[in-house]
């Protein structure tokens, strides 16, 4: 496997739209109920909770770009099968293409969840999985680029629901937010690491750095895109957490789609039956990105086009969609792919960046040549 | 990829035909005209003179002009022993060749040429003196404006080309000629503006129609699923005009434009999803006025693809949608409708496609008669009969209506068509499978390039500078740049500073 790769320049894409990627990707299921599993946590100091993750995620991006950019154009598979040798490395990306198809099964998993428990109770699983798998499946043969556009416009398409958060927003009550800092320091803590679920997909920087352009404004954009998410999370809680009172919240499991409840136009009523069918736009890229880097990385691995590995993939994945589970075992599946996702995102970048810094300082004279960053 | 595969063959093959054909022009008369009658079968409008002095004249009667021939031919050529040269040098006509081969002399002599043969050698003197055989110019039809220049491109090649010359008065504007289709041989040329289109992008257009190995090209609008970048789309990748205005301005912005012989529309390309909504109007009146009417041509748009397959799906599925107050009426006026929602909204929406293919084929006296009937009295039984719901004729009317506002028939057509599996969606799924709909004319979209650049420009990939002309407009000051669609050599339309000044 070479570290180093050179797409091709029609499949780039502009660096100033990885802010759209990463935000999209980290918006997809977790935030149809964050509010209750936080809350349940860290109380009515949930959104320090919020903003804590935030910040994690802010130095998580920091130590993915920089690890990134100790290569000249190379991506995670690359960069593991460089520091870790070939057998540790790949067994290290067969974990995180395992990973990725996790995340492709969970976020399905739970957005049929929603669908049957609100819209239509009967619908089959296999039938809803076909559609998503069917679109997924169509994006990805569009390439790369597709798949950036369909992020791009569940971006740019759903930005109008942020404004219905002033239905609820009349029926706040400030009150419950307060007294500040009630809940101890442990806490808290403990309410952003439940933020894990939620807050990632912006670990797809690893495998779309290559295909960036400009190389230099990687980092900038990364961290405009986290930001962004950020806000929109905190605004989310805030809101939550004065609207609902403290019992309601722990009751409530799909927080932010009963907020959508109360939303009423003159022609239309029940909002959140609009608003979850939507959620098909805020999932799909999440889908194609988790599904591509998988692709991409036994591709890497194997050598072959990405496009035969798609076929497999999505045929394996339907296949595993099919297998029934019942609320409590999705839940459990939920939190073993959260605590595997913490150690993934959170832990692992740290240990990665240690290890290339080593390598780059030790093994610099030994004329790892192709390691090092032409600059 | 097993297009290149069959593009890369039929390359191949015509080659070889090529040099097949490669037959030279007898020099002897008789043969000439033997070989002459061969190839066009003892055709009943060929026309043979012999002239004492060893000159053969060939020509279809149907085609030439008989006054040319008499005033700029016959008159011209002298008695006695004459050598293809000096015939040449002799005719009166400015379009003359000379030509070795017989393949070239049929050709010219089926455009409208005389072919002029002198015993003993072995070439043919060709003389253009062709009818035009054409209608005047008239108005645009299908594009028809208030404001703006009122006259549309016609079936001759020639005349559009001039049309177009008159408009640009530049030395730039280049012009290439193909000939396309075994059969028919038709004319087809590319125009591009020299220094503001871009080379390679012409190239690839060439490329494109270059390599067509077709029967026949009647029509531009047979031509452009030709050369599309993916025919099996749902929509058109390449506009097509009949102003002539509108192909200058897409010239001016670095596009090329092809025009076939014979057929009133020209292509355009490349091209953008959102110029299919686009009008040249726009560029005649107030910038809030074009505005308004770019916005409201999306709107219409998405209602008239979503309207009625949001209404199967809240009424098959989700009742809870629809505030009380407005649920009374839908309940009143449907509580006779013995059909579900969907069968209901296909039957009309049928009726509505019936009334209007019925109405475009027919003449527009009967076609009048034809509306007052399907429309009024149809539609109003239907009510009473309990067939249909008031409301659904309304939602199925607007959306008809709205469909009659994207100022492209094409795109027009595609998106009447769209609604069809949209409702059947809608119907079956409810509000997942519109999602699921609008989601796959999403990405099918976003797939979609023109010429080999994206279809979804400017809004993917982003140019914010390009979105002051794209679905608002803004005052002329503002829209100095090309669009970046085209890879304009010149980005630059005018200078700000230079033209704002008005004292």
């Amino acid at each position: 496997m070479k570290v180093l790769i050179e797409p091709k320049p029609q499949n780039m894409v502009n660096t100033f739209l990885l802010i759209f990627v990463v935000h999209s990707m980290q918006l997809g299921v977790g935030i149809q109920g964050f509010q209750r599993i936080i809350y349940l946590e860290a109380k009515h100091d949930a959104w320090i909770s919020v903003i804590l993750s935030g910040v994690a995620s802010a130095i998580v991006g920091f130590v993915m770009v920089k690890t990134l950019a100790a290569y000249a154009c190379s991506d995670l598979y690359g960069i593991q099968y460089d520091v870790f040798g070939k057998w540790l490395g790949n067994l290290m990306n067969i974990l995180y293409v395992l990973y990725s198809l996790g995340g492709f099964h969970v976020i399905v998993r739970n957005y049929i969840e929603v669908i049957q428990a609100w819209v239509f109770p009967e619908l089959p699983n296999w039938l809803l999985s076909f559609t998503l798998v069917f679109l997924v499946f169509y994006g990805l043969n569009g390439g790369l680029r597709t798949i950036v556009g369909v992020s791009f416009f569940s971006v740019i398409l759903s930005l109008w629901l942020i404004l219905l958060l002033a239905y609820p927003f009349q029926f706040t009550n400030w009150d419950y937010l307060f007294p500040i800092l009630e809940s101890s320091v442990t806490e808290i803590l403990k309410g952003a690491k439940q933020m894990t679920f939620t807050i990632i997909g912006f670990e797809i920087i690893f495998v779309i750095y290559p295909f960036l352009k400009e190389k230099d404004r990687v980092h900038k954009h990364m961290q405009y895109g986290l930001l962004f998410t950020t806000i929109l999370y905190l605004g989310l809680m805030v809101v939550s957490l004065a609207y609902f009172s403290g019992g309601q919240l722990e009751r409530t499991i799909w927080g932010t789609l009963s907020l959508f409840k109360i939303v009423r136009f003159p022609f239309i009523e029940r909002f959140e039956y609009v608003a979850i069918t939507f959620w098909v736009l805020l999932i799909l890229p999440n889908l194609m990105f988790y599904l591509w880097s998988a692709s991409r990385g036994i591709a890497r691995i194997v050598g072959k086009k990405e496009k035969k590995i798609n076929w497999l993939l999505l045929a394996f994945l339907y296949l595993s969609l099919l297998y029934p589970l019942n609320r409590m075992e999705i839940n459990m599946m939920n939190d073993y792919f959260a605590k595997g996702a913490f150690y993934i995102v959170f832990c692992y970048p740290f240990l990665l960046f240690a290890a290339v810094l080593i390598k780059k300082k030790f093994f610099r004279k030994k004329g790892g040549a192709n390691v090092e960053n032409s600059n | 990829m097993f297009f290149k595969k069959k593009k890369a063959d039929s390359l191949n093959s015509m080659n070889q035909e090529n040099i097949e054909e490669r037959e030279m022009i007898p020099a002897d008369t008789e043969d000439f005209i033997n070989e002459m009658k061969k190839r066009l079968h003892n055709s009943a409008d060929l026309n043979i003179k012999d002239r004492p002095n060893g000159i053969t004249l060939i020509f279809l009667d149907s085609l030439i002009d008989n006054k040319m021939l008499h005033g700029d031919i016959l008159a011209c050529l002298h008695d006695g022993k004459v050598s293809p040269d000096q015939i040449l040098k002799d005719i009166n006509v400015s379009n003359v060749a000379k030509y070795p081969f017989i393949v070239e002399a049929v050709d010219t002599m089926l455009k409208g040429a005389v072919l002029i043969h002198t015993s003993g050698h072995p070439c043919i003197v060709s003389a253009s003196i062709g009818t035009q055989e054409h209608r005047s110019l008239t108005r645009p039809e299908n594009e028809s404006q208030v404001l703006g220049p009122q006259i549309a491109f016609n079936e001759s090649l020639a005349t559009n080309i001039s049309l177009i010359r008159r408009y640009l008065t530049n030395p730039n504007v280049c012009n290439e000629s193909f000939s396309l289709g075994k059969q028919t041989n038709s004319g087809v040329s590319i125009l591009y503006m020299k220094g503001i289109a871009d080379e390679e992008m012409v190239d690839r257009l060439r490329e494109r129609i270059k390599n067509i190995k077709v029967d026949s090209v009647l029509d531009s609008s047979t031509l452009v699923q030709l050369i599309e970048d993916n025919s099996y789309a749902i929509f058109p990748q390449m506009l097509m005009t009949e102003r002539p205005d509108r192909a200058c301005s897409w010239l001016l912005n670095g596009k090329m434009i092809v025009l076939v012989d014979g057929s009133v529309q020209v292509i355009g390309c490349p091209q953008t999803f959102i110029e299919f909504f686009q009008s040249m109007e726009d560029e005649s009146v107030r910038w809030q006025i074009a505005t308004f009417l770019r916005l409201m041509r999306i709107f219409s748009m998405i209602v008239s693809i979503f309207f009625t397959a949001i209404y199967v799906a809240a009424l098959t599925f989700h009742y809870e949608i629809i505030p009380q107050t407005l649920l009374v009426p839908l309940g009143e006026s449907r509580s006779r409708v013995p059909f579900p929602p969907i069968i209901e909204a296909l039957l009309l929406e049928a009726m509505i496609e019936l009334l209007r293919e019925a109405g475009a084929r027919l003449p527009t006296k009967v076609g009048q008669t034809m509306g007052i009937v399907g429309g009024i009295v149809v539609g109003t039984a239907a009510v009473e009969a309990g067939f249909t719901s008031n409301i659904l004729i309304i939602i199925i009317a607007v959306s008809a209506l709205a469909s009659f506002t994207t100022p492209n028939y094409m795109m027009g057509n595609v998106i009447r068509v769209l609604r069809f599996p949209l409702i059947i969606l809608a119907g079956l799924w409810g509000f997942y499978g519109l999602m699921i709909g609008f989601c796959f004319l999403l990405i099918h979209l976003i797939r979609q390039t023109s010429l080999g650049t994206p279809f979804l420009a400017p809004f993917y990939p982003p140019r914010f500078a390009d979105w002051r002309d794209s679905i608002i407009r803004l005052p002329i000051g503002f829209t100095n740049l090309r669009p970046l669609q085209a890879r304009p050599k010149d980005r630059f339309k005018y200078r700000i500073r230079k033209s704002n000044k008005k004292e």
